[in-house]
């Protein structure tokens, strides 16, 4: 059946409400009841006489739609339910954004500074009505679930392409304070890093966002064909291990989705927005400040607006402010591991895009695979744990294990004199462990420091590969003997029994278990 | 880190210790105090930097002890509270003369 399209014009009010009304049934007069559009594009006010008139028509004809509204007529249509009752569409306001200042960049579209108070992101393909949607939706989901971000208001046109329009005051990205003012370096790692801590905290309820580990999946799948047979199936077990987690991560974290409102930190740009373990998070942290701009600095110039060397420090300044320490062992192990999975990304990428078509995206292409492969031979698992540190078991390697304990208790509210007898305690467990468990030879330790809240206690536990041994079997040394009737030594494990509040020993799995609890 | 400080009046040393007496810096004061005890009757160590103490560095204070058991005398000054609660769990509070 055909569609009859009648055109509103002007004001509709009780004037002129019973005439229009008039013209339309003469319009349709002698038709069967198809579908009617009417084309509001001239249509400026419509008052509930005017109204009455859509509702007649509605009886006789139900297929009825109304498109091209103004954001004005639309309001009336919103708030009276006829959005609920038939088919509006909205007419778009189009928009310039030639000359207007670039403020920000993701994957799917760049956001522009349209005037004083509002910008718009413009997406990158031209059918984005339901990109637009779709970030829409999960922005007032992020807002419900406690993530600042701003939502948009409107869908404009812009060029081809659609835009979605923001309320954004004197707001001011992470990139370009930044690139103007490096003094504030760690306060933007200190509020870039909470930001990140309040995102990866957020449960998602189930279904309600994509899962970051399908799309890894992918890149690995792809990379089946690209890497040698072995290494691209460890690969993809490696990413298949990583277990299911409902915890929010944004898929697009770099500085320039971070914007300073006033005094507010808000999160923008959240069409990535998915469920998945941080290890995703941080591979495409590692590729937006290292990874894209490896072989050429200048590409995060083009970028953030800051330099590689700002880039570099400000990435690992706040993977050190996420995984809490400063241990640079433990630092290099999670970028190396998001590095493997930022790799695959960045290398399925640049084939699925041609890059390699040229002499410079070979090369680029060819470097990250050699990487890749370097590190998918030293790592078994994209897993990691921020309070677990695996060092050999050297009294060399002493000072490093008592600080990245430190860093854990810094964290909590303890007292100098606690933090100092866990040192001790520390001290003669692993120096223990240095001198006895793989004498003559060398093996690894793992420290692993847990800190809870109620009670407030910290929980350090020993491991090591080496001889069975259990030092708490010994017998404590008579501490009423004088100097001279004392032996030097075996003061150790005696001391670590009274500071602590509960020594432990298991043997476990091939594994020397040693627990330290000490209530704060 | 352990700074050691020594001043000698006669046969009176006075060791001025300040950091950490722990697995790492024990080694060091042993071997100081192996060349600096001969002939010594009077040794005083000087605990008011000392911020911490492990079993290796108690180990050290034991020997000292026993050596100046034999040749003289020897106390221990303004300990900190921590390292002080260290010596009593150990029985270094009924060795040790400390002031």
């Amino acid at each position: 059946m055909e569609q009859t399209i009648i055109s509103l014009n002007g004001r509709i009010d009780s004037n002129n409400a019973p005439k229009v009304e008039q013209e339309i049934f003469a319009r349709l007069a002698g038709q069967e009841a198809g579908p009617v559009v009417l084309d509001a594009e001239n249509l400026e006010y419509i008052s509930s006489a005017g109204l009455r008139v859509i509702l007649r028509l509605k009886k006789t004809h139900p297929d009825l739609s109304i498109v091209h509204v103004n954001s004005e007529v639309y309001e009336i249509l919103d708030m009276t339910g006829f959005t609920e009752m038939m088919t509006v569409e909205k007419a778009y306001r189009v928009v310039s954004v030639e000359g207007c200042e670039e403020i920000g960049r993701g994957a799917n579209g760049t956001i522009y500074r349209i005037d004083q108070d509002n910008v718009v992101k413009v997406y990158n393909n031209a059918d984005a009505l339901s990109d637009i949607q779709h970030e829409r939706e999960v922005a007032k989901l992020a807002l419900v679930l406690g993530i600042p971000t701003a939502i948009s208001y409107d869908v404009v046109r812009v060029g081809a392409s659609y835009g979605s329009v923001f309320e954004l005051l004197n707001a001011r990205s992470f990139s370009k304070i930044l690139a103007t003012e490096p003094e504030k370096m760690d306060w933007c790692v200190t509020e870039y890093v909470r930001m990140l801590k309040t995102i990866h905290g957020t449960l998602v309820p189930e279904g309600k966002l994509p899962d970051m580990k399908q799309t890894a999946l992918d890149w690995a799948r792809f990379l089946q064909a690209h890497l040698p047979e072995g290494p691209g199936r460890k690969l993809l077990a490696m990413v298949e291990a990583i277990p299911h987690d409902d915890h929010m991560i944004h898929g697009d974290y770099h500085t320039k989705n971070l914007e300073l409102q006033n005094d507010e930190v808000l999160l923008i740009d959240m069409d990535t927005l998915s469920v998945g373990h941080p290890i995703f998070e941080l591979a495409y942290m590692y590729n937006a400040f290292q990874g894209f701009s490896e072989m050429d600095h200048e590409i995060i110039k083009a970028f953030q607006g800051f330099d590689y060397e700002t880039g570099a420090a400000f990435w690992r300044k706040s993977l050190a402010a996420y995984l809490g320490t400063n241990n640079q062992r433990k630092i290099r192990e999670v970028e190396d591991k998001a590095r493997i999975l930022g790799y695959a990304r960045m290398i399925r990428r640049s084939i699925r895009r041609h890059m390699t078509d040229t002499e410079a995206g070979r090369a680029e292409v060819a470097h990250w695979t050699e990487e890749l492969l370097d590190l998918l031979e030293r790592y078994d698992t994209l897993l990691f744990q921020p309070n677990e540190l695996e060092l050999e078991a050297v009294t060399e390697n002493l000072e490093e294990v008592q600080s990245f304990v430190e860093d854990h208790l810094e964290a909590s509210d303890c007292a100098l004199k606690a933090r100092t007898q866990i040192g001790v305690a520390v001290e003669e467990i692993f120096v223990n462990i240095a001198n006895y468990a793989y004498h003559p030879q060398k093996g690894n330790a793992t420290v692993r420091v847990e800190v809870s809240e109620k009670p407030v206690c910290v929980t350090i536990t020993f491991l090591d590969h080496g001889v069975p041994y259990d030092p708490l079997a010994k017998d404590d040394p008579d501490v009423t003997l004088s100097a001279q009737e004392r032996d030097i030594g075996g003061l150790g494990i005696f001391m670590t029994k009274q500071l602590m509040d509960d020594v432990a020993y298991t043997y476990k799995d091939g594994q020397n278990i040693l627990t330290l609890k000490k209530n704060l | 880190m352990l700074n050691i400080e020594k001043t000698i009046d006669a046969s009176e040393l006075t060791i001025t210790l300040a950091g950490r007496l722990d697995t790492t810096t024990a080694p060091e004061l042993e071997k100081q105090l192996n060349a600096a005890l001969d002939g010594i009757t009077a040794l005083t160590f000087d605990m008011a930097a000392l911020e911490y103490i492990s079993s290796a560095g108690l180990r050290v204070l034991l020997s000292a002890q026993k050596i100046m058991n034999r040749q003289g005398k020897m106390k221990v000054l303004h300990v900190n509270e921590t390292i002080l609660e260290i010596f009593e769990v150990t029985g270094f509070t009924d060795i040790l003369t400390i002031e």
